[in-house]
């Protein structure tokens, strides 16, 4: 009776034992999301810019009583670099604009130039619609921002499928105008779903909504997203990522300053 | 053969002057008409020519001191292509200036071109960078901050209110300044510390003003692109001569008369505009004050017949009547010239046209017009203002004193 009583215990202990060293590492290989803000935000940037890929952008900037449609071109290394080249409507075709960190150049197709914008221009509405470089290309999110979880209720709006949301807060001196901005973020995907930029006096002026990932091995990134002006009514941009070659080769011709002219495909 | 009759000796001057004098009071209401008029010509000679200078010492003066500088230094290829790349030399400048005679201060300045962004708008910027302890010195600036303060530290900017207010920025807010460097393009995010109305739209429409360490970081200039120089108003132009016989070639040491620009052109416009007109303007005083004593003669026709008659000769007469005009002249001008000089120094003293002039500042943002526009005095306005009274006087004699010559008596006494 007794060594029954023994060999139960027994048996209690070791599978306690195993189960607290097996929980953890199932979990871990699920993709168990980073205790840590700022690790976290990583991972959110990976998944927003979704690695190298090659693909094409349809922008329908809207505004009250017109829409305009821009067709282009892209490649990214997935990091700070990417090259986009317009290819509709023909009278903006040929333009193209090289990211390179804090470098941003523009190609200026009519006069055969490229000129080279200060890294301020990376906030800037690009063609004019509510859609900035930085949206697009880039990592300022990571590198203006210093990330933490945000209270219960700090968002303005939560969405389907967001478990988190970070709060954002710009570095001293970090060159972004903004007060704030929240991410909310997927716990399971670790993708954001929307960010939400705010001025400094508590007040939404953009808003990014993100959906339609596409998936590829580690990759992710999404083919939908709606920028809106906040602060004015009826500017919207609603933009498509088409034709997506994920995890793709990209050569490094692509971000040297000739491909702004002669592309690199 | 009849004897000539012995020339009469001439007369003494004494009595007609007494006969004058008198005459002014005899017709008390007509000499004080007379005595106002002139004083009034008078009293508006040097009120205009008190504001004519005020204005143009007043531009230049704001020019100096909220938009330049009352002396800058700055390379030649700065002054052709005001581009950061053109700076100063990496010499002791600063140092070299502190012993030259009337120079009371020099600080450093980085003039540079950058877009300015809030979380709603972008746009272009003339940005200066500067040390805050010696722009105090040299610019009103600092002390027409209106909200906030001063600048005391890296990382803070002060922008000028209708630049605050197109970017819709306040005291306490974050902007970002981007600019391409000497090194590359580089962007930092600033605190809005202070907003300044100082009342010259060319500062309030356009100032951003930075520490001189965030400058230098966004430009990558080490040294400075000028040299701003706090020397006495007035003195300028002989400083600055004396400040570039210490500079290094290919850098010019200019006053503010020469940094000013299309205003020089525009002042000196005003300045011979003002001449003209100040001639038309002693013209109709010289002719008010004529007709006055015209008139006068002509009311005075039997009196002066009667005059005649009792044996003052025509030539006396004529004199008599200029010694009339002139003593009322001269008691009508030194009244005028107290009324004048009053007015002249209470415009120098008190910003009473300021208030007049700050809508034409909006409007002429590149004037450099500030609230304060002070009236000037000089004692040049005593000569500008006897010319016309001696005009009028002169006038006098050749037009009312030679009718009074020329009265025959025996008719003028018959006058109505």
């Amino acid at each position: 009776m007794e060594r029954r009583y023994v060999k139960a215990l027994a048996l209690a202990v070791a599978l306690a034992v195993a189960a607290a060293v097996a929980v953890p590492a199932a979990t871990q290989g699920a993709g168990e999301p980073p205790r840590d803000a700022s690790a976290l935000l990583r991972a959110v940037v990976d998944n927003l810019r979704g690695g190298p890929l090659w693909g094409t952008y349809t922008f329908v900037v809207e505004r009250p009583g017109r829409t305009a449609e821009y067709v282009m071109e892209v490649v990214t290394d997935g990091d700070e670099r990417g090259l986009i080249r317009i290819v509709a409507p023909p009278r903006e075709a040929g333009q193209a604009f090289l990211m390179d960190g804090n470098d941003l150049w523009l190609y200026n197709a009519r006069l055969g130039r490229s000129l080279r914008l200060p890294p301020s221009g990376r906030s800037n509405a690009f063609l004019g619609s509510d859609v900035s470089y930085n949206d697009m290309v880039g990592r300022d999110l990571e590198t203006d921002y210093t990330a933490a979880f945000a209270p219960p209720g700090a968002a303005e709006r939560d969405g389907a499928g967001v478990d988190i949301v970070l709060e954002l807060t710009p570095r001293p001196g970090a060159p972004t105008p903004y007060g704030r901005a929240l991410v909310g973020v997927e716990e399971a995907r670790l993708i954001p779903r929307w960010v939400d930029y705010y001025d400094q006096r508590g007040q939404v002026v953009k808003r990014l909504t993100l959906a339609e990932y596409l998936e590829a091995g580690d990759w992710r990134v999404p083919t939908h997203m709606v920028v809106e002006d906040a602060t004015r009514e009826g500017y919207r941009t609603v933009v498509r990522l088409t034709d997506v070659e994920l995890d793709a080769a990209v050569p490094e011709a692509c971000f040297a300053l000739q491909a702004l002219e002669r592309g690199c495909r | 053969m009849t004897e000539a009759a012995p020339a009469l000796p001439p007369a003494p001057a004494a009595p007609l002057v007494r006969l004058a004098w008198r005459n002014l009071w005899r017709h008390r209401q007509r000499t004080i008409l007379l005595l106002a008029v002139v004083a009034y010509v008078t009293f508006l000679t040097i009120f205009y020519w008190s504001f004519v200078d005020g204005y143009g010492e007043s531009v230049v003066e704001s020019y100096a001191r909220y938009i330049v500088a009352p002396v800058r230094i700055a390379a030649d290829a700065w002054y052709e292509d005001p581009d950061p790349e053109h700076h100063l030399p990496d010499q002791p400048l600063l140092s070299m200036l502190a012993d030259v005679p009337g120079v009371r201060g020099a600080s450093a300045r980085i003039h540079f071109p950058a877009l300015l962004q809030s979380a709603y708008v972008t746009q272009g910027a003339e940005v200066v960078g500067v040390d805050p302890a010696g722009e105090r010195r040299l610019s009103r600036i600092p002390d027409k901050v209106a909200e906030g303060r001063w600048l005391e530290g890296p990382g803070e900017v002060v922008l000028g209110q209708e630049v605050a207010r197109r970017i819709d920025a306040r005291v306490g807010e974050h902007v970002v300044l981007s600019a391409g460097a000497l090194a590359g393009p580089q962007a930092m995010g600033l605190q809005v510390v202070g907003i300044a109305r100082t009342g010259v739209a060319a500062v309030d429409q356009t100032a951003v003003i930075v520490h001189l360490e965030d400058a230098r970081r966004l430009t990558g200039v080490p040294t400075a692109t000028t040299i701003a120089l706090d020397v006495a108003r007035g003195t300028e132009a002989a400083v600055a001569e004396r400040v570039q016989a210490l500079l290094p070639a290919g850098v010019t040491a200019r006053g503010v008369w020469d940094l000013v620009g299309p205003i020089k052109a525009d002042v000196e416009a005003n300045q011979a505009f003002a001449h003209v007109l100040a001639l038309v303007v002693y013209a109709f005083a010289a002719l008010a004050v004529t007709s006055t004593v015209f008139v006068s003669v002509m009311e005075r026709t039997r009196e002066l017949g009667v005059i005649a008659a009792l044996g003052v000769t025509p030539r006396r007469l004529g004199l008599l009547v200029t010694l009339e005009a002139f003593f009322t002249c001269a008691l009508g001008w030194l009244g005028g010239l107290a009324l004048g000089y009053a007015a002249a120094w209470a415009l120098a003293t008190y910003n009473i046209l300021g208030p007049l002039f700050a809508a034409i500042s909006a409007s002429m943002p590149t004037a450099g017009l500030s609230e304060e526009v002070y009236g000037a005095v000089r004692t040049a306005y005593v000569a500008y203002s006897g010319m016309v009274i001696a005009a009028a006087v002169v006038m006098s004699a050749l037009v009312p004193g030679r009718r009074a010559a020329r009265l025959r008596p025996a008719a003028a006494m018959r006058a109505e």
